[in-house]
C-alpha cells in the first residue's frame, strides 16, 4: 500500500519538499496555516543568491551556486536573470576584495571583476565613488510565483495542497506519531489525519509545531528588516563587497527595489515589529549604494523571520551558518517525525531532494528524486483542477 | 490610534455576515499587518491571502472601503473613514473564505493563451540582454473591477489579455479575437484605474483590436 506523508508548511521548502515525495510516488498531503507563502518565503527580498554572500562558507556558497544553475534550468520563466554586482564603497570593502574572489574561485562560482566605468555604465544609479566591482550571477523573482511553481509541480504528481489547514495538536503513542489533528479555517471544523510519516517544514515556526508534539527544534527565529522603495532604480543585484551586514542588498524585480535586511533574533516569529531604527538604518545603508535611495518615497516595509540552525551562541543571527538541518526526532520519542531548518529559499528545492531521501529510506520508497532534472510547472498549473 | 476594522466573513456552507474587530494600529501601518494582527490575536480562523508583503505578488488584493487595493501597501491612516475599515474579498471570484478567493478563473484560461512572463527590456546596452519579470502582479484586482468580466464569466479578462498584448510575437489565438476576448470589453477602463502597478490593461486591450482590425495580428486556431 502507498505510504502518506504530511508535509507541515507552505513556504518554498514545504511545497518543494511535497513535490519531491509525490514524484517518488508517495501519498503526500501539505497543510499550511494559512496562504501559500504567507510565512518566511514569500517575504525574502527575492534574490536568486549566486552564493557569494556566504563566501566565507565556500561549501555553503558552491550548494547556493549549484541550485541557483539548477532552477535558471528547470524553470527559467520565474527568474530576472540579470546577474549581480558586489561594490566597494569604502577602503574597508576594498581590503575584502581579494578574499572575496579567492573564495569565490575555490567555490566554483564563475565571477569578474569590472572597472568601475563599466559598473557605473550599467548600472547608472551605483555610488558614483566606488572603489571597485564585482559581476556575480546573482537573479531575482518573485517569492510566491516560485512557491506556486512547486506548488504545481506537486499537485500534478498528485500532492493535495491544502491551505488555510493549521496543525494544532499530535497524538504521540508508542514512539511515534499516531494522529493529527488539523484545524480547517474554511469551514471551520477540527479533524485527524493518520500519516505514515510527518515532515514539519514550517521554518522559523519548527520549534512552535514541534511542541504540539512534545519534542523540540534548534531553531532560532532571526527576523530582518526589508524596505521597499517605490520605484526601480536597477536592473543587476546590487551587494556591498563585504562581509555579510545589516543594508548590504538592493534587489531589483518587476517594478521595485528592495533595500535588506537586519539581523537579530526572536522567541516567537509571530510577534514581530519591524524596528523604526532599522528602516532608518536600511535607507542610511541603501544610500551609501546608491545615493537615489534616499530620495525614493518607501513603498512598504516588512519584515521576514528566518529559520536559522540554533546551535553556537549567535545573538544576531549573522554568525549561524546558512546551511541547512534534517532533523530526525526518533531518538525523541517520535520515530516517523522529521523537521527540517535552515537554509535559503534558493535552496529549497535541494533541502527537499535531500529530506525526500530520508523520508523514501524510512518508507522504503525507492524512486530517486528528479526534481533537479525535470522541468518546474508553470505557477498558473497550481489553479487548475 | 483605535481602528474599527470590520471583516465580511464566508465559511463553506454559511451565510456571509461581518465581523467587526477593534485594534490599536499606528496610521502608517498596512491594512494587511493589521489583518495580520487580528488572525494571530482575535481570530485564528480568519483566512485572507498575502506573501510579499511589499507589492509585487499581488495575493492580497481586497475591497477596502469599496475599492479595490493590495492591502500591503495599503496604509490604515489612509483609507479609514471615521475610524473604520470594511473589507470584502475581490468579486468576481469564487470565495474560498472570509477573504481568500479562487483566482482559477484567471489563471485557469491561462491554458488558452500560454502568455510569457518574461519581458525584454532595452537597457542600452547592445552586449547586455536584460529581462524582466512584466509589471503584471496578477492580483485580480482588474477582474474584481471590471463591469464584464463581474458578468461574463467566459471573458479572458483584463490582466490576461494585457499579457497577451504585451508579449506576442505578431500572432494570437483565436479566442482573443471572439466575443470571450477584446471584443467584451466596453471599455470602462475600471482595470487601468484601479491596477496597483500601473499596467494599464484597458489601453492594452484597445492596442489589441486596433492591431487586429488593421490586420497586424495573425489570428491562428
Amino acid at each position: 500500500m502507498t505510504k502518506s506523508v504530511l508535509v507541515i508548511g507552505g513556504g518554498v521548502t514545504g511545497v518543494a519538499i511535497a513535490y519531491d515525495l509525490a514524484s517518488r510516488g508517495l501519498s503526500v498531503t501539505l497543510v499550511e496555516r494559512g496562504s501559500l507563502g504567507a510565512g518566511t518565503s514569500g517575504r525574502t527580498h527575492g534574490l536568486l543568491h549566486s552564493g557569494c554572500r556566504y563566501i566565507a562558507d565556500a561549501e555553503v556558497a558552491r550548494e547556493c551556486y549549484s541550485e541557483n544553475v539548477t532552477l535558471r534550468r528547470i524553470a527559467p520563466f520565474l527568474f530576472e536573470k540579470n546577474g549581480g554586482l558586489f561594490v566597494a564603497v569604502t577602503e574597508d570593502d576594498l581590503r575584502y576584495k581579494d578574499f572575496f574572489l579567492k573564495q569565490c574561485e575555490r567555490a566554483g562560482i564563475p565571477v569578474e571583476e569590472v572597472p568601475r566605468e563599466e559598473a557605473l555604465r550599467l548600472e547608472p544609479n551605483l555610488n558614483p565613488d566606488l572603489k571597485a566591482a564585482v559581476k556575480v550571477p546573482d537573479g531575482t523573482f518573485d517569492p510566491l510565483k516560485v512557491i506556486l511553481s512547486f506548488a504545481a509541480s506537486a499537485k500534478l504528481s498528485g500532492a493535495v495542497i491544502k491551505p488555510f489547514n493549521e496543525v494544532v495538536g499530535f497524538k504521540v503513542e508508542g514512539g511515534r506519531v499516531t494522529s493529527v489533528k488539523v484545524l480547517d479555517k474554511t469551514v471551520p471544523r477540527e479533524y485527524e489525519v493518520k500519516p505514515d510519516f510527518v515532515v514539519n517544514a514550517t521554518g522559523a515556526w519548527a520549534d512552535k509545531v514541534a511542541r504540539l508534539a512534545g519534542l523540540r527544534v534548534p531553531v532560532k527565529p532571526s527576523p530582518g528588516v526589508m524596505v521597499a522603495l517605490d520605484g526601480r532604480i536597477g536592473n543587476m543585484v546590487f551587494n556591498r563587497l563585504n562581509k555579510p551586514g545589516d543594508g548590504d542588498i538592493i534587489v531589483h524585480h518587476r517594478g521595485t527595489s528592495v533595500v535588506g535586511t537586519t539581523s537579530w533574533v526572536v522567541e516567537d516569529p509571530d510577534s514581530v515589529k519591524p524596528p523604526r531604527e532599522h528602516v532608518e538604518l536600511m535607507v542610511k545603508r541603501g544610500s551609501e549604494l546608491a545615493p537615489i535611495v534616499s530620495r525614493l518615497k518607501i513603498k512598504a516595509v516588512y519584515v521576514s523571520s528566518r529559520p536559522l540552525i540554533g546551535e553556537g551562541a549567535a545573538s544576531t543571527g549573522r554568525e549561524v551558518s546558512r546551511s541547512f538541518a534534517v532533523i530526525d526526532h526518533s531518538r525523541d520519542g517520535a520515530e516517523n517525525f522529521v523537521s527540517i531548518i535552515g537554509g535559503k529559499f534558493t535552496t529549497a528545492r535541494l533541502m527537499a531532494e535531500k529530506l525526500g531521501d530520508f523520508v523514501a529510506e524510512r518508507l522504503g520508497a525507492a524512486k530517486e528524486s528528479q526534481t533537479a532534472s525535470r522541468p518546474l510547472a508553470p505557477y498558473w498549473l497550481f489553479f487548475e483542477g | 490610534m483605535r481602528f474599527r476594522v470590520v471583516i465580511k466573513r464566508v465559511k463553506a456552507g454559511g451565510e456571509p455576515r461581518f465581523d467587526a474587530f477593534d485594534v490599536e494600529a499606528d496610521p502608517s501601518e498596512s491594512v494587511l499587518d493589521v489583518v495580520e494582527r487580528i488572525s494571530l490575536e482575535k481570530d485564528r480562523t480568519l483566512a485572507f491571502e498575502h506573501a510579499c508583503h511589499h507589492g509585487v505578488c499581488g495575493a492580497c488584493g481586497m475591497v477596502i472601503n469599496g475599492v479595490e487595493r493590495l492591502a500591503c501597501i495599503t496604509r490604515i491612516g489612509e483609507v479609514a473613514k471615521g475610524g473604520v475599515v470594511v473589507l470584502e474579498p475581490l468579486r468576481g471570484f469564487k470565495v474560498i473564505s472570509d477573504l481568500a478567493v479562487d483566482k482559477s478563473r484567471m489563471f485557469g484560461k491561462y491554458k488558452l493563451v500560454t502568455p510569457s512572463t518574461l519581458e525584454i527590456v532595452d537597457g542600452g546596452l547592445q552586449e547586455v540582454q536584460l529581462e524582466k519579470l512584466y509589471d503584471c502582479i496578477e492580483c485580480g484586482i482588474c477582474y474584481s473591477a471590471c463591469p464584464i468580466a463581474n458578468t461574463f464569466p467566459e471573458y479572458l479578462g483584463p490582466s490576461l489579455l494585457a499579457l497577451i498584448s504585451k508579449s506576442g510575437d505578431g500572432k494570437v489565438p483565436a479566442v482573443v479575437d471572439s466575443r470571450a476576448g477584446v471584443w467584451a470589453c466596453h471599455a470602462a477602463f475600471e482595470c487601468s484605474v484601479r491596477c496597483p502597478v500601473g499596467f494599464k490593461p484597458g489601453e492594452s486591450i484597445m492596442r489589441l483590436r486596433r492591431r487586429l482590425l488593421k490586420g497586424e495580428l495573425r489570428v491562428e486556431g
